[in-house]
């Protein structure tokens, strides 16, 4: 259900952007992995959270922003794939809508460093970004 | 762009947005907020946002812990008190687990809050910030232009503290109200004042020019914590007070 919230705040950001600038015929966004969103919802809610606005005729294109982790403490980088296990049992306690898929920026309270289990651990590419927006050159 | 962002600034546009904010910790905000609330939502659909994403006091103060927020197609649905009250914490979305986030993490867990909540048909949204001037000020600043309502405790060390976020608000053209928590009780029908005769603080008032409200000493709001919604005692009269002050 997170997925509409993503939809809402995306075509609310490229509207403003692309007022005045032209018809936009497709927007690709980024989405953290850890975050799970269910592409083809968002696809979905994309679709009709458009309509009536001035992205009526654009697309949307999700990509999954892979996420690195820095232990700040022993230095160790590591993925996603590192803490699939820890990441599993926070989903399987939460259910569909656990804090990280809500929320991926709580992901230092949730994984430890899988070599020295400390919590100091920075992540990138951690929130929502538009990456792309493409104008519809004939408009 | 800033989609959380933008999302969060969409969401607030048009409602009172009222900050309850210290730069100092332990001087009451929390229970300010809840209270403030409470006597709000008597007149209108008032919602109040935690931000305070490390202590996240109004799970506790509501009685909140462990349960967790709804998700529909707009947002974390806030837990409603009645018709007219509802709240929305970090709580609901890691189960009253502890926080720990780096000074980034807290910033954008603020904003995802701030984006993703519902707040569809609320007047007017309170939001509880962590002590403090970072993050927490300037996250709000970005997607809205609220009230400040600056609290403190009659210590000199916290009016000391208070006045560096009353000269940051008052440099941005911001007009607070200030609130004394803790100021004052009542003994046989006398008002006793344990920090002092609160001189520090009335040439505080002046030197900045803001209002300021008293709140005194109720130990029986000890035993409204789980329920504060119901509490009807002398600091809400107190709070009560602090709402005619921000109409004007």
């Amino acid at each position: 259900m997170h997925e509409w919230s993503i939809a809402d705040a995306v075509i609310r950001t490229v509207e403003q952007w692309a007022e005045g600038r032209g018809r936009v015929k497709r927007i690709v966004i980024g989405v953290p992995s850890i975050s799970f969103l269910d592409t083809d919802i968002l696809t979905q809610a994309f679709d009709e959270l458009k309509v009536g606005t001035s992205l009526r005729d654009a697309n949307l294109q999700v990509k999954i922003k892979e996420q690195t982790f820095t232990c700040q403490l022993c230095g160790r980088r590591f993925t996603l794939k590192d803490v699939e296990d820890q990441v599993g049992e926070v989903r399987s306690e939460f259910g569909e809508e656990y804090p990280l898929h809500l929320i991926p920026t709580l992901s230092p309270s949730f994984i430890k460093c899988p070599s020295c289990g400390s919590r100091d651990v920075m992540v990138d590419n951690q929130d929502v970004t538009v990456e792309e927006v493409i104008m519809d050159e004939t408009s | 762009m800033k989609p959380l962002r933008t999302l969060a600034a969409g969401k607030l546009k048009g409602k009172l947005a009222i900050a309850v904010m210290s730069s100092k910790g332990g001087v009451g905000k929390s229970v300010v907020s809840a209270l403030l609330a409470n006597v709000m939502s008597a007149r209108v659909k008032t919602l109040l946002l935690d931000l305070d994403v490390h202590t996240m006091a109004s799970a506790k103060l509501f009685g909140l812990e462990g349960r967790v927020h709804q998700v529909s197609k707009r947002g974390l649905e806030p837990f409603p008190f009645g018709d007219k009250l509802g709240v929305i914490t970090l709580s609901g979305v890691v189960k009253d687990r502890w926080v720990l986030l780096p000074g980034a993490n807290q910033a954008l867990t603020m904003e995802s809050l701030l984006a993703y909540s519902d707040m569809e048909g609320w007047d007017a949204v309170i939001f509880d910030l962590p002590p403090g001037l970072g993050d927490e000020v300037l996250v709000l600043g970005r997607v809205s232009d609220y009230l400040p309502l600056v609290v403190t405790s009659p210590s000199k060390v916290s009016v000391k503290v208070v006045e560096y976020l009353l000269k940051f608000l008052s440099e941005t053209g911001k007009r607070p109200v200030l609130t004394v928590n803790m100021a004052y009780y009542q003994c046989q029908g006398q008002v006793v004042r344990p920090f002092g005769d609160g001189r520090a603080l009335k040439e505080l008032t002046e030197r900045y020019g803001v209002p300021m409200v008293e709140l005194p000493i109720d130990p029986e709001l000890e035993e409204f914590v789980g329920r504060i919604q119901e509490y009807d005692g002398p600091v809400l009269e107190g709070v009560r007070e602090i709402t005619r002050m921000l109409e004007r």
